[in-house]
């Protein structure tokens, strides 16, 4: 009885003191700055009881004494905290500075940071949506080691050149792959995506990491991961931001009639009749005012993003209007996205992700280098000035009815004699050109791109088994493009007969199926994971285009209204398909020994019916030497890797003069319709338009990539070093041949391409501490470039223009292309130029070159390699600092050794008006005389040293916050390319900008588009 | 327990089965699906299966003989540019205001280097291309529709080589169509005579299988007048006269009336063979516009020199009126009127270019039987002589024709028709008159550089012509 009672009372306080025991206790999670932290995992150890932080970092828990709390997120370290009977637990969690749990998207899948074996760059857009530009790659410039981007064009909209590790093709196409959220899409894509929903960048550098792209990874790839939704509440944000932009102006290219008189004066003591005649005029234009007017920049964004356990969405809407810094350039773009992951049930997950955007751009329809050429004392427009001098009399009274307002024209000036005001019979000219006003033919012409693009993509996961998981992916986009170009009847010298009106629509629907199996297991240590998979691509692309002329007014730009003779139309339709077998299986042991193999099998349309197929495999390795027992709690190495990797890729792409149906099907022998004239009418023939290729296959790129991975200190210092060496091969040329054949090129595949360099990148946390902390980053990579194998074209000599035929030479054991010419001994001295004061700004076309080997005879034996375009280094230096509520960061980027062939300088130096050519009676040993542009005159140093960002922000505090009711918010300044320093004999103005034209005659630039500075305000609020 | 487990492996080798099965059933289609239908052009491996598609490609040589009218430098500009390579390089034309790549011809300073040289290169070894591709399908002919392609395929082949060899002088001989590893074929410069052998044949066969129904395609007058024009300059003056005189005796062609109506009435019966266009998008031609003032890309070429003014002013008649003008924007220059564009826009003429006209059969005549001597008195010869001069508004009767006299009617009468330069040649006098014209002309500069383009490409296995 009693032992009863005992018992029961014992069992009862028992149970008392259990459920006593058990207190709900609540506290906060905060980071080390004071914010609070939501979504945080509350854990009471050993036991199944957990909850997660709320909104307010808030959290509930049921807990017994002396047992622990663990407190664990994503990025900070964990932390335990007993519980003694405290009535609350605030935890402040420090940030993980050990970022090697990140996780980077690699093709197909992910992988932990330390467990990858290849070279991939992650780039996080943390302030990536600051820098104020209106495409998503011009943000990126200076930011990973190894991708050089370079703005060729400084119009509105216009895309940048990218380059990662160096040009490893030929005949067209060494743009790297660029895949948005899964889809392989073109780069023309990267116009219209909204930064502000990027989450992050992943560059795939090496063979290896690519390969998985197979066919497409040979030139890298570059991976876009647009933003989730988070479990949470759901969150709002808007970003916006508005710039004003400047264009930079070339000192060279300035030309003052006051100047040059002053120089003539000094020379000789008095002024020709023509200088003095344009002084009188009374006008000095500055045409880079004109043309480069500046523009402002605009970008609004708006996105609601949130979830919950099964459900994550995420929208935005964006709208971003670049005025751009060219006279009529302009770009807008509007963006919307609705991104849904769901899951149905413990099996089944979908999602969705539909991305509409549209952006309009108006072009600079016009050259710099032919308006810059102008002279300075011509007027843009009439005034009640310059009208006086108008020549009313001559060419039939053709400007007879001149008035106040129109467009001032070289000619109007010329025989007119200034003192008596009456036209004169000839002889009194000082105009140099025929041409109609310089700005007239930008601001009476325009031109436009329009593009719609549409994204989307549907998956279906389904997890079979444990670690064993389908995907289904049908994705696809959507694009058409239409194009139009108006040439009004004062844009040309020859009035209304060269208006005319050209529009051309575009349309592309790209389908992809994916389909994988993706296995992940862990046993004992070993981590497996694999993937296997089938994909099947298509594309088809319509197109058509009308052109009219014969306009009579600018009052209706349309076909309809052109002389109907005069209208021709065409259109063609092609479609191109992949298949590809996908397989890879990661290997980690006890995160110490790395591997990773890979193969992929693609066919694709465009090859000779024999070599459809390709194979990349790939495979690399990794050891974390730091997870080694020797090295585990060693002080100063905290992380050591050493990887290498191995990988066979391919590029498909190529642009052949033949146009673009020879590009899709160049193993077939095609012929167009042609017309001939018989007895007065139209009869109409075939034309073959190429030499068909039926063996051509892939373009192969092989590449070795060792690597070393450390940081020390605790992290403190972090980086890497990697040397790259990739071997391009079959490589697809549309190789120069003999006119002879009828033809003057054909798609082969032959020679041999090699790309090696070094990569290096050093992260340091300079200074950490409560209330200003200080991080700097270094990025530096080396590329040199050479041509290993050219077959028959080995030594062969082009030029791109045969009215400048200013010369390349494609020679084994040197880059791709050369600059090939004479070497400039000294000028002529000027007593020898017929005028040398006229036209204003004026150079000699000639040079006396350099006999370099001795024979007394200038001939092509004399010329030599002057350089070539390639940079040989480039770097970056960025630093971030924070003090307080306030943070600062500014990058340097650099680029070195790469050279420009500016023929800017022929046109702007006006070199070829008969004025300026040398007296052939008085100068001395013509024979040594050459055209400045066959020589290193014009080939210019590009390198260059700029400050690309700088932003200054203002995050409100906690109090502010609060009051405004918001979650965070941030004020910023934000400043691009303000200091920008080009070589000293670099002549124009954007050293990065280079014409179009084929990778065996790169590095032509014809004075081409600005570098701009912006300084933007901005405003990031989040509610 | 168990039974779910067995379940999940049913239905996972279920999911692996069916993956298997679409993986076949996609790879069984897959070589279908690599070819994905060409439908914007015509595939040439499939073509040239009968005599009709055999035609397309004999109407695609009259194609390459236009031209492209663009402002591309990459298109074959053909005969609309042959202007710059003939008269502006005799004592007839030159530019305006001797800027740029043009007025290299007139300063006998021709670069190897220029566009003008390597753009008619190319265009005319295109067009042979074309006829050599219309004589390797003739298979698919049969009979009498055989014998003319082969005849107008040949015409239009030995036409282009004529053109090539005068200009050029040695050049590679492509008779078949050739791959570019044919460098054999395509770099080796062949001795001109046996490239004039080759034109000879040709034009045997043109002659032998045409007859006379178009103007604007290969006819047997133009064949045979254009091998009278070759034996004329390989000194065969007995064959060209034969051939002259059975054009003459076919009673097809006479003079027009007056010079105009040459030029500005497109069905005439003065022209034997002519290049046609017409006004529109497709089949237009520039050099119109490119001869007046401004009007087309240049500020004017093939303007003309006061020497060939002088010369109509003592030989001309009434053909100045109809040749030249005097330019109404700058009147001290004067402008060619022979082919003003004709069409609602200049830059897009419809002139047809004719190549070969009766009075130049006429004055052929003569020099036929003038054979190389200084002078003749041959009835026949001056009646050929008389007839374009009375049409010339000069009916003084002739009755003695000397070399010099039928050359200056030769230039008056056939003045800006790409003929002074070769008719110099061809007199042997081109020394003597054109370094009396110019003080930079050599005599290597009669013949105009190989294209440094092909050059380049050859590896050291073209030589260049002397003098470049």
């Amino acid at each position: 009885m009693k032992i009863k009672f005992h018992l029961t009372l014992f069992s009862v306080l028992f149970c008392m003191a259990i459920s006593f025991a058990q207190t709900q206790i609540s506290g906060t999670l905060a980071g080390a700055d004071g914010v609070p932290i939501p979504g945080a995992t509350v854990l009471v150890q050993g036991t199944n009881n957990g909850t997660t932080s709320d909104f307010d970092g808030n959290f509930t828990i049921s807990i017994e004494l002396n047992q622990n709390l663990e407190v664990s997120y994503l990025g900070y370290l964990t932390q335990i905290i007993q519980y003694t009977g405290q009535d609350s637990i605030n935890v402040v969690l420090e940030e993980d500075l050990n970022e090697l749990d990140e996780i980077v998207v690699t093709g197909y899948g992910t992988q932990k940071k330390s467990n990858l074996t290849g070279s991939i760059s992650k780039v996080t857009n943390e302030s990536l949506d600051q820098i104020a530009v209106a495409r998503v790659d011009d943000a990126l410039v200076g930011q990973v080691s190894g991708v050089n981007i370079a703005a060729t064009e400084g119009e509105a909209g216009s895309a940048p050149t990218i380059r990662i590790r160096g040009t490893g093709s030929i005949t067209g196409v060494s743009d790297p792959a660029v895949v948005v959220d899964g889809l392989l899409v073109d780069n023309d894509y990267l116009g219209n995506l909204d930064m502000n929903d990027v989450a992050s960048f992943e560059i795939l550098k090496d063979a290896a990491s690519a390969a998985i792209y197979g066919s497409r990874g040979a030139n890298g790839v570059i991976l876009i991961t647009t933003k989730d939704g988070q479990e949470g509440e759901t969150k709002f944000s808007f970003n916006t931001y508005t710039g004003f932009k400047e264009a930079r102006q070339s000192e060279a290219y300035y030309f003052s009639i006051a100047d040059e008189a002053a120089e003539e004066f000094a020379e000789t003591g008095t002024l020709s009749n023509r200088t003095q005649r344009k002084v009188n005029l009374g006008v000095d234009t500055d045409w880079q005012d004109i043309i480069f007017d500046g523009g402002t920049i605009n970008s609004y964004s708006f996105a609601v993003r949130g979830g919950n356990k099964k459900t994550k969405f995420s929208t935005a809407l964006n709208y971003i209007h670049d005025e751009g810094v060219l006279l009529t350039d302009d770009y807008k773009k509007y963006n919307a996205k609705l991104k849904l992951d769901t899951k149905l049930n413990d099996k089944f997950s979908v999602g969705i992700n539909l991305s509409p955007s549209y952006s309009n751009r108006r072009r600079f329809d016009g050259s710099t280098h032919d308006i810059l050429r102008q002279t300075p004392w011509l007027p843009l427009y009439l005034d009640a000035n310059t009208i006086q001098n108008v020549n009313r009399v001559r060419d039939n009274g053709r400007y007879a009815n001149a008035q106040i307002g129109d467009y001032a024209l070289q000619r109007m000036f010329d025989d007119w004699d200034m003192t008596n005001n009456v036209a004169v019979v000839s002889g009194q000219d000082i105009s140099n050109t025929s041409n109609t006003n310089p700005a007239a033919k930008v601001l009476e012409r325009d031109r436009n791109d329009y593009k719609f693009k549409l994204y989307g993509s549907l998956y279906l996961k389904y997890k079979i088994a444990k670690g064993l998981s389908f995907k289904t992916t049908a994705l696809g986009d959507f694009q058409h493009t239409k194009r139009d170009r108006w040439q009004g009847v004062q844009s040309n010298r020859n009035g209304a007969s060269a208006a005319s009106y050209e529009v051309s629509n575009e349309i592309t629907t790209h389908f992809v199926t994916d389909n994988f199996l993706n296995y992940d297991k862990e046993i004992n240590g070993h981590e497996i994971n694999a993937i296997l998979g089938f994909s099947a691509e298509k594309w088809d692309t319509e197109y058509e285009s009308s052109e009219g002329k014969g306009y009579t007014s600018d009052l209706l730009q349309t076909i309809t209204a052109a002389d109907p003779t005069t209208v021709v139309g065409s259109s063609f339709n092609y479609a191109r398909r992949l298949i590809s077998y996908i397989s890879r299986v990661n290997y980690a042991y006890k995160d110490k020994y790395l591997a990773s193999v890979s193969f992929r099998r693609d066919g694709y349309s465009a090859f000779g019916p024999d070599s459809k197929y390709g194979d990349f495999p790939a495979a690399s390795l990794g050891w974390i030497v730091s997870n080694e027992d020797f090295l585990k709690d060693n002080a100063v190495i905290s992380n050591l890797k050493f990887r290498f990797s191995y990988g066979v890729s391919g590029n498909p792409y190529f642009r052949t003069s033949g146009g673009v149906l020879v590009d899709n099907f160049p193993y077939l022998s095609l012929l167009e319709s042609s017309t001939a004239v018989v007895d007065g009418a139209s009869a109409a023939g075939f034309n073959p338009i190429n030499i068909a290729n039926s063996g051509l296959q892939w373009e192969q790129s092989i590449e070795l990539n060792p690597g070393i991975d450390f940081s020390l200190f605790n992290n403190r210092i972090s980086g890497s070093i990697e040397y790259y060496e990739r071997t391009s091969d079959q490589l697809l040329i549309d190789n120069p041949i003999s006119s002879t054949t009828g033809f003057n090129s054909a798609l082969v595949n032959i020679g041999e391409l090699k790309n090696s360099g070094i990569e290096f990148e050093i992260r340091t946390k300079n200074v950490t501490s409560e209330n200003f902390s200080w991080n700097s980053t270094f990025l530096m990579s080396s590329n040199d470039n050479e041509l290993l194998n050219f077959g028959d074209s080995d030594g062969q000599i082009q030029n791109v223009d045969s009215k400048r035929a200013a010369e390349w030479i494609n020679s084994v054991g040197n880059p791709i292309s050369s600059f090939y010419g004479w070497v400039v001994d000294t000028d002529i001295p000027l007593e020898y130029i017929k005028e040398p004061y006229h036209p204003i700004g004026a150079e000699a076309q000639d040079v006396y070159v350099k006999d370099l080997n001795g024979d007394g005879l200038i001939d092509d034996d004399d010329k030599t390699i002057l350089g070539d375009p390639y940079a040989d280094l480039v770097w970056s230096f960025a630093n971030e600092f924070k003090f307080g509520d306030f943070d600062l960061s500014f990058m340097i980027q650099a680029s070195q050794g790469a050279q420009v062939r500016n023929m800017g300088d022929q046109y702007i130096f006006n070199h070829f008006n008969s004025a300026q050519d040398f007296n052939t009676a008085t100068t001395p040993n013509q024979g040594f005389i050459k055209q400045k542009i066959f020589t290193d005159d014009i080939i210019q140093d590009a390198s260059y040293v700029a400050l690309r960002n700088v932003n200054l922000g203002y995050r409100f505090n906690a109090e502010t916050l609060s009051y405004l009711n918001l979650n965070s918010a941030r004020l910023y300044v934000s400043g691009q390319n303000l200091l920008y320093k080009t070589a000293d004999n670099y002549t124009g103005f954007n050293p990065e900008s280079i014409n179009t034209t084929s990778p065996t005659t790169y590095g032509y630039q014809r004075a081409g588009s600005p570098i701009f500075s912006t300084v933007s305000l901005g405003l990031n609020i989040e509610f | 327990m168990n039974f779910n487990k067995q379940k999940t492996d049913i239905m996972k080798h279920i999911k692996i089965l069916a993956l298997f099965f679409v993986g076949v059933f996609i790879s069984s289609c897959e070589s279908d699906y690599l070819e994905p239908a060409l439908t914007s052009a015509v595939n040439g491996g499939n073509y040239f299966n009968d005599v009709d598609e055999l035609n397309t490609a004999v109407i695609n040589m009259y194609d390459g003989l236009q031209g492209v009218n663009s402002t591309s430098t990459n298109d074959n500009k053909a005969t609309q540019i042959e202007f710059y390579l003939t008269e502006m390089r005799s004592d007839n034309t030159r530019t305006k205001s001797q800027e740029g790549e043009a007025a290299q011809f007139e300063e006998y300073a021709v670069e190897p280097t220029n566009g003008i040289v390597a753009n008619y290169y190319s265009s005319f070894y295109n067009v042979i291309f074309r006829a050599n591709l219309v004589l390797a399908n003739l298979d698919v002919a049969t009979g009498a529709a055989a014998t003319r392609i082969e005849a107008e395929a040949k015409f239009v082949r030995a036409y282009a080589y004529f053109q090539l060899v005068r200009l050029y002088g040695d050049i590679p001989l492509v008779d078949s169509v050739i791959s570019p590893q044919d460098t054999d074929v395509t770099y080796t410069r062949v001795a001109a005579a046996s490239i004039y052998a080759l034109i000879k044949s040709d034009l045997a066969t043109a002659v032998a299988g045409l007859d006379n129904t178009y103007r604007t395609r290969a006819s047997q007058a133009a064949a045979q007048a254009l091998l009278a024009k070759v034996n004329l300059t390989t000194g065969d003056y007995a064959a060209a006269r034969a051939l002259l005189e059975s054009v003459v005796a076919s009673n097809n062609y006479s003079l027009e009336a007056s010079l105009d109506d040459v030029f500005y009435n497109e069905d005439n019966n003065e022209t034997i063979f002519a290049i046609g266009y017409i006004a529109d998008g497709l089949d237009s031609q520039n050099f119109s516009a490119e001869w007046l003032n401004a009007v087309g890309r240049t500020s004017g070429v093939n303007y003309v020199t006061n020497d060939v003014i002088a010369a109509f002013n003592d030989f001309g008649g009434n053909r100045g009126a109809s040749s030249f003008r005097v330019d109404a924007d700058q009147p001290t220059q004067h402008q060619v009127t022979k082919y003003l564009p004709v069409g609602s826009d200049p830059t897009t003429a419809g002139n047809d270019w004719i190549v070969l006209r009766y009075a130049d059969v006429l004055l052929m005549h003569v020099e036929s039987i003038l054979a190389g001597a200084n002078e003749t008195i041959d009835p026949a010869a001056l009646a050929s002589f008389q007839l374009v001069r009375n049409r010339a508004g000069l009916p003084t009767v002739v009755t003695i024709v000397t070399k010099e006299g039928l050359l200056n009617e030769r230039r008056v009468e056939l003045a800006f028709e790409n003929q002074r330069l070769f008719d110099l040649i061809r007199f042997g006098v081109s020394q003597e008159v054109l370094s009396t014209f110019s003080t930079g002309f050599s005599a290597t500069d009669l013949l105009l550089p190989i294209p440094q383009r092909e050059i380049g490409l050859s590896n050291g296995l073209l030589s260049q012509n002397p003098g470049y």
